[in-house]
């Protein structure tokens, strides 16, 4: 299926990126393409009743040392008190 | 008489630990080495040489670990405490590791000497080496060229002479695809084998970490070392490591080797089909018994893979908002306006595309067409893999469907990017281990590989299988690397 420009400005704003007019025109072609590939996925079988093959357990449940708050905020582009600082939601006051 | 940059990891590891030479030695000749070569490769985006021969000095003090004093290339997605980490992307620009993963603490254990952050795809997404922000790395092999991706950087590294041994992750192939395109062996373990405590997250399903090296013993040393469980990632396999060069040299008589029917080889170009060809008779000339099996869904995996990682790639990649870690855009005057001006000025394009793909992949209306299908899919290659893995003992196909292409050839068509991943998908899906082996060169001398898929965990036999293929090809490729840097 073709994706147009407004399901391609919907997604952007989901996925919380911005575009000029011109990354707009060129993501709309080239999305458009790979979601045509994608979709010969409806010619293949499919399958539900495998046992998943990735193992994956529970963390143990005990209490350990985490990264130091101080390090932490060392990558921090802004911080005050040991609090990460961000501009105001509706922008600052 | 060669040069200590010209040995292999193990003999380098050998040699430091009986004091016939000494890490400092060695780590000196690849940083000469690398000297020389980097000017014309750029797989480095930055070399910490005097920490090195300060590493190195000091294991010559105490020279223990099967890998003493070898010199490593890491991935920059892999966590190294006190080193910037920047995933190849001006997202993680000023960004510096407050922790060492797992996984480099282990190569550290056994002895190694880290020279530095090597190039990368942006956050491991590409299959060239050109999405990264910083620099275009080019083939040891032919400087025109793509080392391959998205762990470009470690592998022309290792092709070149500059480092001994290479680490990347690899998500849809990105270890062995480069591998193949520079000549080197490149592994991808079992999902769950090695710790990926410290590895920047790109789609958690599928990501392992696995070395790539100039030789299958190499290889399987460093996936030794790699490899075994870890507290600090709970989807890390407890079940115990083997030491994966026990057994190795025993050959492969009577092994039975999978090879996939449906896999049309008449879509190869004529070098690739004549090395398929005659790397299927090498397996039969050392002893394999060659089974024909049957995966009817491979034509898929590069459709469920893409839908797939790019899923948990939109996920994985939303905690790079600006706020935590990283680049702040200085435009943005409100919190939404932050998110969206840091994303938008931080992440490259193919990083926003697969984002985007992602998203949709996932979003009201589409998620059960494209991420349902594409899990429904999967689940069935799985069931298939698993049981033409019943009938063979190990399943091969190319690495890769042809040689390293062009710098520049599919930069602006992202799908046939995406294509030359098809051979490697399936391993990724699966979780099932796979080693990519060189195999042949195609008429302009460029090396091809062979992939040797194998059960979970049983890196053992793929290993052997690799070892007894690369001892039949005869396969040496220190002559032509050389010839190739000093043109």
């Amino acid at each position: 299926m073709a994706l147009t420009l407004e399901e391609v400005r919907k997604i952007a704003a989901l996925a919380r990126l911005r575009f000029t007019p011109e990354e707009e025109a060129v993501f709309v072609g080239q999305l458009g393409k790979i979601v045509d590939y994608i979709d010969q996925l409806q010619r293949f079988g499919t399958s539900s009743e495998g046992e998943p093959v990735l193992e994956a357990r529970e963390a143990e449940d005990t209490a350990q040392d985490c990264l130091p708050r101080g390090d932490f905020l060392a990558n921090a582009p802004a911080s005050l008190d040991g609090f990460l600082l961000v501009p105001g939601v509706k922008g600052d006051a | 008489m060669p040069e200590l940059w010209e040995l292999p990891a193990e003999e380098i590891g050998r040699r430091v630990v009986a004091r016939e030479v000494s890490a400092v030695e060695v780590v000196d000749s690849f940083l000469a080495r690398t000297a020389r070569v980097e000017p014309l490769i750029h797989a480095w985006l930055e070399l910490f040489a005097d920490e090195a021969r300060q590493r190195a000095a000091a294991i010559d003090r105490d020279p223990i670990g099967p890998l003493a004093g070898v010199p490593v290339a890491l991935k920059d997605n892999l966590s190294v405490a006190g080193w910037p980490l920047t995933c190849a992307s001006r997202i993680l620009s000023g960004y510096v590791a407050p922790y060492t993963a797992t996984a480099v603490r282990k190569l550290l254990d056994a002895g190694a000497v880290l020279l530095g952050r090597a190039n990368m795809d942006e956050f491991a997404m590409g299959s060239s080496c050109e999405s990264s922000a910083w620099q275009v790395t080019r083939n040891p092999w032919d400087l025109s060229r793509v080392p391959g991706g998205s762990s470009g950087g470690p592998a022309a590294a290792v092709a070149a002479g500059s480092a001994a041994l290479g680490i990347g992750s690899d998500t849809g192939g990105s270890v062995r695809q480069p591998a193949a395109l520079c000549g080197l062996v490149g592994v991808k373990p079992t999902w769950g084998r090695v710790s990926r405590h410290g590895l920047v997250a790109f789609a958690s399903s599928t990501d392992q970490i696995g070395p790539v090296a100039r030789t299958v013993r190499d290889a399987a040393l460093a996936t030794s070392v790699l490899a075994g469980p870890d507290p600090n990632d709970s989807t890390c396999s407890t079940r115990p490591v083997g030491d994966y060069l026990a057994g190795i040299e025993d050959g492969i008589e009577g092994l039975r080797v999978g090879v996939i029917s449906n896999l049309d080889a008449s879509a190869f170009d004529p070098a690739s089909a004549r090395v398929w060809k005659a790397s299927l008779d090498r397996l039969a000339a050392a002893g394999a018994e060659l089974v024909e099996v049957e995966v009817p869904s491979l034509d898929a995996s590069v459709a469920v893979y893409y839908v797939v990682a790019m899923s948990e790639a939109s996920a994985n990649l939303a905690r790079f908002d600006g706020v935590r870690y990283g680049r702040r855009a200085e435009t943005a005057d409100s919190l939404p306006d932050l998110y969206l001006d840091s994303r938008s000025q931080g992440f490259g394009p193919e990083v926003k595309r697969r984002i985007l793909l992602g998203t949709f992949a996932l979003s009201a209306g589409y998620h059960e067409a494209y991420y349902g299908r594409a899990r429904g899919v999967l689940d069935r290659m799985r069931r298939e893999l698993d049981a033409a893995l019943e009938k063979a003992d190990v399943v091969v196909t190319p690495t890769t469907p042809g040689a390293a292409f062009r710098l520049g050839e599919k930069v602006d068509d992202p799908l046939a990017m995406y294509l030359s991943d098809v051979f490697t998908t399936p391993a990724s899906l699966t979780g099932l281990p796979a080693v990519a082996v060189p195999s042949g060169f195609d008429d302009q001398g460029l090396p091809l590989s062979l992939q040797i898929l194998g059960r979970s965990f049983d890196e053992a036999t793929v290993f052997r299988a690799a070892r007894a293929f690369e001892r039949q090809a005869g396969w040496v490729v220190a002559p032509t690397f050389r010839e190739a840097v000093a043109s």
